[in-house]
């Protein structure tokens, strides 16, 4: 990409860099180097679930079908579709169609946020069908075997983990939004859409993966 | 536009400078002076040099530590202190030491100083998140000693399973919350590193003319971004266990104690070559300045970093050989151990090579260099030992193996540290330190080191269990000598920190190139600009270019 234009789509160099190119991809590098950490944080949770599962299928399966399929599911859809929606912000900062660009982001903190509702209520109808092993006050009513403990623990994990960066990501993008609103940002700060972008798809594709293994698997 | 940006608009300035900036210093240190010029700054320099303050600190409490579990050691039955109290002063000594001390300490100080100045580029690629990590580290670090002032932790630094989440009732939260954070500093250390290697490099610096410095700080950035997160999912675990019974490492919640183990041992394995490999990087640029020679197979000692990057994942089952994993896991995993020597070894005879014949300076820099092979050498011998299952049965958890990561840890990180901060210190400062006061206190550190250690391995072949306050009455002489020699120990460490700091006031002013050194740090002033560079750095011809290489190619053509 060239240098920025008055009114165009373009980054600003910051001092330290040589060329647009360069900082393009030093960026571009940095969030694919974060991603693979992020994606390895929550691989040794997942590596556990799976190994909880081959060693102990029976306790794991019972505990795993009591997860709420349906909300996990529909889940599943909202953050595929959110991930569209970020797309399409993408494409529409390279064309310079500001607007919407943020529309786009907007819709896709909406449906980030649907995904928390739907998740809060999930948890909720976990706490009323007694699945918190760790709530001394709240009998596990769950076939009472270590792994099935473990493996509905590990859900909490994994799942709150995943929230938690959803929230962020939700925070981070109003953020963003607000400023991308203003006049001038896509001459000078086009590729951190593409970046957030991708950020984005990461906690997409972090459920894309918590999902059938937690809730899918030998179901 | 960038040929009036990289001498960062200075030169245009300066007709027009106020009468108040006239006269002054461009260089980093004394560009600005105010407080809020140094805890602002995004100068990869200056974020160096706090860096160096601050470990520098950690490292005083780690030795004060260390000096009490010493004292405590002096008496065979436990009289000088409580159980309690030894407990909690080897678990300080283990905590500070090893993730605020010997993990950030060269990537963090010489590392972020040097890597832009070697490669010829203005800066990190991302200064903001360069200052940001600092913070993180301080947070984390200051957040973990919190507990101690609260009253200690006693789960040593490893935070075993269930001790650290049922049965230790010592502030074992907020040690733990601290050293999840401090991970995020080393991940984003280690990701700035990456991205600027591969993109800031100056026009003319492949691969293969890279410094072997710059190389182990790629090969160790690798491992902060791969194997940080594991442990930082391993400590979230623990955090959700103790604090909300989430259990999944504690039996009685259904979870499994060997878990932590080995997510465990996934990280902290690689870890010791998080602290190991940048001190092989600081050792493969003083052993050529100072032989004037070049570096003996270059190619393979870039290689052997990235080899041991590699391997170093592949190894963590061998902490847990008696733990009642499979046979064949501990088969598994001692074969694989024992290929880390290969690596290892290349680069000690490289390094040997390079000496071989070469114009040898016993200078300071070059003490430190040698010491720290002697000692790599012989910690990398006995880590032999202990991957061999059979002879693992006997000495596992006792003395033995302390001797040995201190022979590694120690020797390889502290005395690549010292070494580098000295070959390092006129370019940092603008200043030259005592060379006498430097020769001696680098042979007090080395002989201190030895009467310390040596007989640790004595003791563990003999039998003494690690970690326990008091032991049998036979083993009393070899732990006097051991505790004598860390008084020789800590004399050393104390010359350093005293004409350092004089020589920063009264030191005589460096010159650019005080060792008549290769490499592009040397190219610039010392200390250098804020923007590292006057003028854009001409890449040599090849790495390590000096001048008795061009005689022996003659000798071999002509």
């Amino acid at each position: 990409m060239s240098e920025p234009l008055a009114d165009g789509v373009g980054v600003a160099r910051a001092h330290h860099f040589e060329s647009v190119a360069q900082q393009r991809e030093a960026a571009t590098l940095g969030i694919w180097a974060w991603l693979i950490t992020e994606l390895l944080l929550f691989a040794a949770l997942f590596l556990v679930a799976l190994i909880t599962r081959i060693q102990h299928p029976e306790a794991t399966v019972a505990a795993a079908k009591h997860l709420k399929f349906w909300i996990g599911a529909t889940n599943t859809v909202v953050l595929i579709c959110s991930s569209l929606t970020m797309s399409m912000a993408i494409e529409f900062s390279r064309m310079g169609w500001q607007r919407a660009m943020v529309r786009a982001m907007l819709a896709t903190a909406a449906l980030g946020g649907l995904f928390l509702v739907l998740k809060g209520y999930e948890y909720y109808a976990d706490w009323a069908e007694h699945m918190m092993p760790f709530l001394s006050d709240r009998p596990f009513a769950l076939a009472e075997t270590p792994a099935a403990r473990l493996f509905v623990n590990l859900y909490y994990v994994a799942t709150l983990l995943h929230a938690l960066h959803l929230f962020t990501g939700i925070t981070l993008l109003l953020g963003m939004t607000w400023m991308a609103a203003r006049a001038g940002f896509l001459a000078r700060h086009q590729n951190w859409i593409e970046v957030y972008g991708l950020y984005w798809h990461f906690i997409d594709l972090v459920w894309i993966l918590a999902f059938p293994i937690l809730y899918v698997v030998n179901r | 536009m960038s040929a009036s940006g990289s001498v960062g608009g200075t030169a245009r300035r300066e007709p027009h400078a106020p009468e108040s900036t006239i006269g002054r210093k461009s260089d980093y240190l004394h560009a600005e002076s105010t407080l809020r010029s140094w805890f602002l700054t995004t100068d990869h320099k200056r974020i160096a040099i706090l860096y160096l303050a601050s470990i520098t600190g950690f490292f005083v409490i780690g030795a004060l530590a260390a000096g009490v579990v010493r004292l405590a050691l002096i008496v065979p039955n436990g009289a000088i202190m409580t159980n309690d109290t030894y407990n909690k002063a080897f678990t300080i000594h283990g905590v500070v030491m090893v993730w605020f001390f010997l993990i950030p300490s060269i990537p963090a100080t010489f590392g972020n100083f040097l890597i832009p100045l070697m490669i010829g580029a203005r800066d990190l690629a991302f200064p903001k998140l360069n200052l940001t990590s600092w913070y993180v580290f301080m947070a984390g670090a200051l957040f973990t000693l919190v507990s101690v002032v609260l009253g200690g932790v006693d789960t040593g630094w490893t935070f075993y399973a269930p001790l650290s989440t049922a049965f230790s009732n010592t502030w074992v939260l907020p040690a733990l919350i601290g050293v999840t954070i401090v991970g995020f500093s080393s991940i984003l250390t280690g990701l700035n590193f990456v991205v600027t290697i591969h993109t800031m490099r100056a026009p003319g610096m492949t691969w293969f003319k890279l410094p072997i410095f710059v190389w182990a700080h790629y090969a160790t950035s690798l491992i902060f971004l791969l194997a940080t997160p594991v442990i930082t999912t391993a400590l979230i675990l623990l955090i959700a266990e103790r604090a909300f019974h989430i259990g999944v490492f504690d039996p009685a919640y259904g979870g499994d104690p060997v878990l932590f183990q080995h997510l465990f041992w996934f990280y902290s394995h690689p870890a010791v070559y998080i602290m190991v490999l940048p001190g092989m990087g600081v050792i493969s640029e003083i052993v050529p300045a100072f032989a004037q020679k070049k570096l003996f197979g270059y190619r393979f000692v870039a290689y052997a970093s990235i080899g041991l990057a590699s391997v170093t994942f592949f190894v963590w089952g061998h902490h847990m050989f008696v733990n009642g994993q499979s046979d064949l896991a501990s088969l598994v995993f001692s074969a694989l151990s024992f290929a880390v020597a290969v690596p290892s070894a290349v680069k000690v005879y490289n390094w040997t090579a390079t000496i071989h014949k070469g114009a040898l300076r016993l200078d300071t820099p070059m003490l430190y260099a040698m010491g720290y092979i002697g000692l790599f050498v012989l910690g990398g011998l006995t880590g032999l030992y202990l991957a061999t299952l059979a002879i693992n049965q006997h000495i596992h958890a006792t003395y033995f193996v302390v001797a040995h990561f201190h022979y590694i840890m120690v020797g390889g990180t502290v005395l690549a540290f010292l070494g580098g901060l000295h070959f390092w210190w006129p370019k940092f400062t603008g200043r030259m330190y005592s060379e006498p006061w430097g020769r001696v206190s680098a042979l007090l550190i080395f002989l201190g080191f030895n009467v310390t250690f040596f007989p640790q391995f004595i003791l563990g072949y003999l039998g003494m269990p690690r970690r326990y306050a008091t032991y049998p009455a036979e083993f009393q002489l070899l732990n006097v000598l051991s505790s004598a020699g860390a008084t020789i120990l800590a004399a050393g460490y104390l010359f350093p920190m005293l004409y350092l700091v004089y020589s920063l006031w009264f030191g005589r002013k460096a010159p650019a190139n005080p060792w008549n050194a290769k490499g592009l740090e040397w190219e610039t002033s010392s200390p250098p600009p804020t923007h590292n560079f006057l003028s854009p750095p001409e890449v040599p011809r090849i790495p390590y270019d000096y001048p008795i290489q061009a005689q022996e190619a003659r000798d071999q053509h002509g």
